[in-house]
């Protein structure tokens, strides 16, 4: 008969109730010191009037919350933040999706699958502000795109892609697509391969067909990894800024013009670092709520 | 797995070791952030540096070279933590803010320290009567002309007035043929093209933006025909497409390509134009003033500017440094290569090498006043930006030039 | 019968060439420009009518790049910073991941909320806190202060996803391993971590993507030339009166040739075989 002691029996339970959290520690650690130390301090600075600019700044509470409200310029550019976010992100899990159900096709060789793999994940490896560049050059109206546009007969004129306020924010939101897509691709394709071939098997035998088994097996299966990168990347996207600025600047005359690109200008060229912390605070809390409905849903499917 | 960590381990340590970096302790170091290095030929600023090493033992300059694009913000967030760089390349745009934030020192109070003699330092940008930075070099804007495009249209003369402008560019518009008489870079990023492309029109006909007391004067007649002017050009379809996001270097390329029949551009270009197309045939003139005015034309400038950190350990080095810099024979020499008009005035550069359209642009720059009204006002770009941003309006039909002039005022007078 | 199976199935093979052309087309054209306006002069860039090859091909790009050492220590920097950030990235990763995926624990909703919330913030904003945070601790200029920031932001992502795959493989697994004796660390790297292969690379590779590819706090956090790293040198080229085009894009494509081929390497070794429901009980 083994006799345990109180003392190892409380000894065996800590160690059990801290390891998951010793696993956690490296990480925590690191985001702790790193990132909130940061982060409070913008909150601070939201808090303040005349931050950086002057030596000594005063509290001044919620008041720089509501001058960013009240900024028609402000609401502008989270409607179109969000416009741009959502767009993305959808369009990013189809193209990402389709290119990877092409890519794990069973009727494609393994040498071909190699080099298409690859040629799919280009845009994926150049950083944004060449990304962004590329695109001024593609896109400008006397520039490659227009000129197979009209060859082509596709276009009658040479359209301003950029610099005209009727297209400039969807041409935005088209190259952040490109751009973005192979992250989706990577996941969805790795998810794609762990999907258990006797589910597909199975369904043929029932007589599924192949629409059918898309949309009940290897869509439920990839749900976890599409809602994960979804978040993820709704709240990245949420805060893109080279592309936007280096493409459009914000216009023109604020057609382009995202929260991102509204805290920039209010830190580096307005000098309102206090304004421009706000502003922040504000995409904070959205990416915040965001993550929060996820991983309640998390929690309530566990 | 073992190895592998110990391995990655010793990798660490070695980062964590090159990181730290071995000098002799006696040596002042002080730091030099600007922009400047990658737009001199390879290696010519560093060699300065080592001259000003030579005659300076015990202390080393160390160049922190960054895109120009991201200087200012470097500079802002050095100045908040206490890391900016002993001494500070400047545009004169940046000077009220960074005064503002106490990141610059008065420059009155080091010439009284040191006992230095500056009057042959041109270019002050003074805010509230104090001198925060120098102009090292000074570059000049002066309209373009492409010659073949202009032949080719039937016109003998480069136009010297606003409706000699217009026949002009109208003749050379061709837009099947893609060719286009003038360009008018009005990017929100980088909204430069007010001060360039927009207000030169304005100073070369003697107008002013501004009050004498130096608050914001937009909305006046000087101002109001200019931009009508413009207006008429760009409804006209004389300028090239795609303004609202096109920015300085798209419309070099354009011209470099014989797309623009004359833009207006810094003389920096020269050089570049040359490289890029040997055979085009270009000259200079001055940006063309109002039908009937004759008087002193004012002529766009940028700096290269210094000034000295606040908060730096060794202001008598980086004191050294500046004065060493225009002092009229290094002025001389980097104006020279630079291709641009020295800040130092007794500073005599040799242009025998340089192009002769350079000669050329300096005649009509000593027949000319240096106008640039952005240079020490208060958050200069903000501004630019705010007037870029009505005009597009404006130019797009959405408002009147008025109506674009009025909340320009308006929203300038918010920021002074 | 047998003819029409056969015509069915070389239709489809042809669809899906077409369409694999076709996302080809949509995501290789523009790099190819991007490679071939690197092999052109300047001007040849911006010609009209625009063409795609160069008309004289001209590698002074290149020539500049590999002559100039302190381009060249841009990509040893970028190689070196993005190596240790996946490295140590993959390795946090998967402890928190077996954390979150075998355990219970009472604030594992809040730190899971925690981790991913640190992804909130814009960085342009964190600019200066963080800069004032790193010089603080003595980190200004150094291969470091790269590396954990990096890690703060492709942690949750590879959390996330570690995560997701360990929940996948069911814990029988592990205690098939844990019933001789061996404690749950064991069970960890013994068990999941090979079965988790193909998440690991893909994880492991956006990791690297997102350290090569950062512009902002490479910028901020790096004084000195030699700890700067490709995206700072790319943008660099971007001077105040010209764009050197040709030798931005030069460097571009050098900086994405070796990550291609890391892909590709990667990629081959460890997708075939990983269906082979390697999870059959």
């Amino acid at each position: 008969m083994a006799q345990v002691t109180g003392a190892a029996v409380t000894g065996a339970r800590l160690k059990r109730l801290a390891t998951p959290y010793a696993y956690l520690f490296p990480t925590l650690m690191l985001m702790a010191l790193l990132m909130v130390v940061p982060m409070i301090m913008v909150v601070q600075y939201s808090l303040m009037d005349n931050v950086i600019t002057n030596k000594h700044p005063q509290f001044v509470g919620l008041e720089n919350y509501a001058k960013v409200f009240q900024d028609e310029v402000f609401l502008e550019a989270a409607g179109h933040t969000l416009y741009f976010t959502v767009m993305s992100v959808i369009f990013h899990m189809v193209v990402g999706l389709m290119f990877a159900l092409l890519l794990n096709s069973k009727l494609l060789g393994s040498v071909p699958k190699a080099i298409f793999r690859a040629v799919y994940v280009l845009p994926w490896m150049f950083t944004a502000t060449i990304v962004a560049i590329l695109w001024r050059l593609l896109l400008d109206p006397s520039g490659v795109i227009n000129y197979i546009l009209k060859f082509t007969g596709l276009a009658q004129s040479y359209a301003e892609w950029f610099g005209s306020s009727a297209t400039a924010l969807n041409a935005v939101t088209f190259v952040n697509i490109w751009a973005g897509y192979p992250f989706y691709m990577v996941s969805l394709l790795a998810g794609l391969q762990g999907v258990p071939a006797d589910l597909y098997e199975a369904a043929m035998i029932d007589g599924a067909g192949s629409v059918r088994r898309f949309w009940h097996i290897t869509i439920p299966q990839l749900m976890p990894i599409i809602r994960s990168i979804s978040m993820l990347d709704f709240i990245w996207t949420m805060q893109v800024f080279p592309l936007v600025w280096l493409t459009t600047g914000g216009g023109p005359i604020h057609a382009t013009e995202m929260l991102s690109t509204y805290t920039y200008k209010l830190a580096f060229s307005s000098y309102k670092f206090s304004l421009a912390s706000a502003s922040a605070v504000v995409i904070l809390v959205f990416s915040l709520a965001i993550a929060f409905v996820y991983v309640k849903y998390q929690k309530a499917r566990d | 797995m073992k190895r592998f960590l110990s391995v990655f381990l010793t990798l660490m340590l070695l980062l964590s070791l090159s990181s730290v970096s071995a000098l002799a302790q006696e040596d002042v170091k002080i730091e030099f952030i600007q922009w400047w290095e990658p737009e001199l030929p390879q290696g010519f600023l560093r060699g300065l540096m080592d001259e000003f090493e030579a005659q300076n033992p015990g202390v080393k300059v160390e160049l922190i070279s960054g895109p120009y694009s991201s200087t200012k913000d470097q500079i802002i967030a050095g100045a908040a933590t206490g890391t900016l760089c002993d001494v500070v390349g400047l545009d004169g745009a940046w000077v009220n803010d960074l005064s503002k934030q106490g990141a610059i020192a008065n420059l009155d109070d080091l010439v009284a320290a040191y006992k230095t003699d500056d009057s042959e330092f041109g270019a002050k940008v003074s805010v509230g009567g104090k001198n925060f930075m120098y102009g090292v070099v000074t570059f000049a804007y002066t309209m373009f002309v492409n010659n073949d495009m202009l032949k080719a249209a039937g016109i003998a003369d480069v136009p010297s007035n606003r409706s000699e402008f217009l026949a002009a560019a109208e003749a050379l518009t061709n837009a099947d043929k893609n060719q286009y008489g003038w360009v008018l870079p009005l990017s929100l990023q980088s909204p430069n093209g007010i001060q360039n492309d927009t207000m030169s029109w304005v100073w070369a006909s003697g107008g002013s933006m501004m009050n004498k007391d130096g608050t914001p004067n937009v909305n006046n007649p000087d101002v109001k025909e200019a931009l009508t002017f413009i207006k008429d050009l760009y409804d006209k379809g004389v300028v090239s497409p795609g303004s609202f996001s096109k920015q300085e270097q798209d419309k070099v390329e354009e011209f470099v390509n014989g797309r623009i029949g004359t833009m207006v551009d810094t003389l920096a270009h020269i050089t570049m134009i040359r490289e890029r197309n040997p055979q085009l045939d270009f000259s200079v003139s001055a940006v063309p003033a109002k039908d009937g005015y004759d008087g002193k034309r004012g002529m766009v400038y940028a700096a290269w500017g210094i000034g000295v950190s606040e908060n730096s350990q060794h202001k008598e080095e980086a004191w050294k440094l500046v004065n060493f810099l225009l002092n009229s024979d290094v002025n001389a020499r980097l104006a020279a290569t630079a291709n641009a008009f020295p800040g130092n005035s007794k500073a005599a550069p040799d242009y025998s090498k340089a192009d002769p359209l350079f000669t050329k642009a300096f005649e009509i720059y000593q027949q000319s006043y240096a106008c640039n009204e952005f240079v020490g006002l208060p958050v200069a770009e903000e501004l630019m930006r705010i007037f870029a941003e009505q005009f597009q309006g404006a130019l797009e039909g959405k408002q009147s030039i008025d109506d674009c002039l009025a909340a320009v005022q308006e929203k300038w007078q918010a920021e002074f | 019968m047998n003819t029409a199976g056969i015509n069915h199935r070389g239709l489809k093979k042809l669809l899906l060439y077409l369409a694999l052309a076709a996302g080809a087309l949509y995501a290789g054209f523009p790099v190819l420009w991007m490679a071939c306006a690197s092999i052109k002069s300047n001007r040849e860039i911006f010609s009209l009518p625009p063409r795609l090859l160069p008309e004289a091909v001209n590698f002074d790009a290149y020539k500049t790049i590999f002559s100039t050492p302190e381009k060249m220590r841009f990509f040893l920097n970028s190689y070196l910073v993005a190596g240790c950030v996946t490295v140590l990235t993959l390795l946090f990763a998967i402890l928190a991941a077996y954390s979150f995926s075998r355990y219970d624990f009472r604030f594992k909703k809040q730190l899971n909320l925690f981790i991913i919330a640190t992804q909130s913030l814009p960085p342009i904003t964190l600019l200066i806190p963080y800069f004032g945070l790193i010089t603080t601790l003595k980190l200004y200029d150094t291969y470091f202060a790269l590396i954990f920031t990096y890690m703060v932001f492709t942690l949750p992502y590879a959390i996330l996803m570690m995560t997701g795959y360990f929940n996948t493989l069911p814990r029988e697994l592990d205690e098939a391993v844990m019933v001789d004796g061996a404690g749950n660390f064991r069970a960890l790297w013994r068990v999941l971590v090979p079965i988790s292969r193909p998440g690991i690379v893909s994880t492991g590779l956006y990791t690297f993507l997102i350290s090569w590819n950062e512009f902002l706090f490479a910028l901020t956090l790096t004084k000195t030339t030699k700890m700067r790293t490709v995206p700072v040198g790319i943008q660099q080229l971007m001077g105040q009166h010209s764009y050197e085009w040709n030798e931005m894009m030069a460097m571009s494509i050098l900086g994405c040739l070796p990550i291609l081929l890391l892909f590709l390497f990667f990629q081959r070794n460890f997708i075939a075989g990983m269906t082979a429901g390697s999870v059959k009980s």
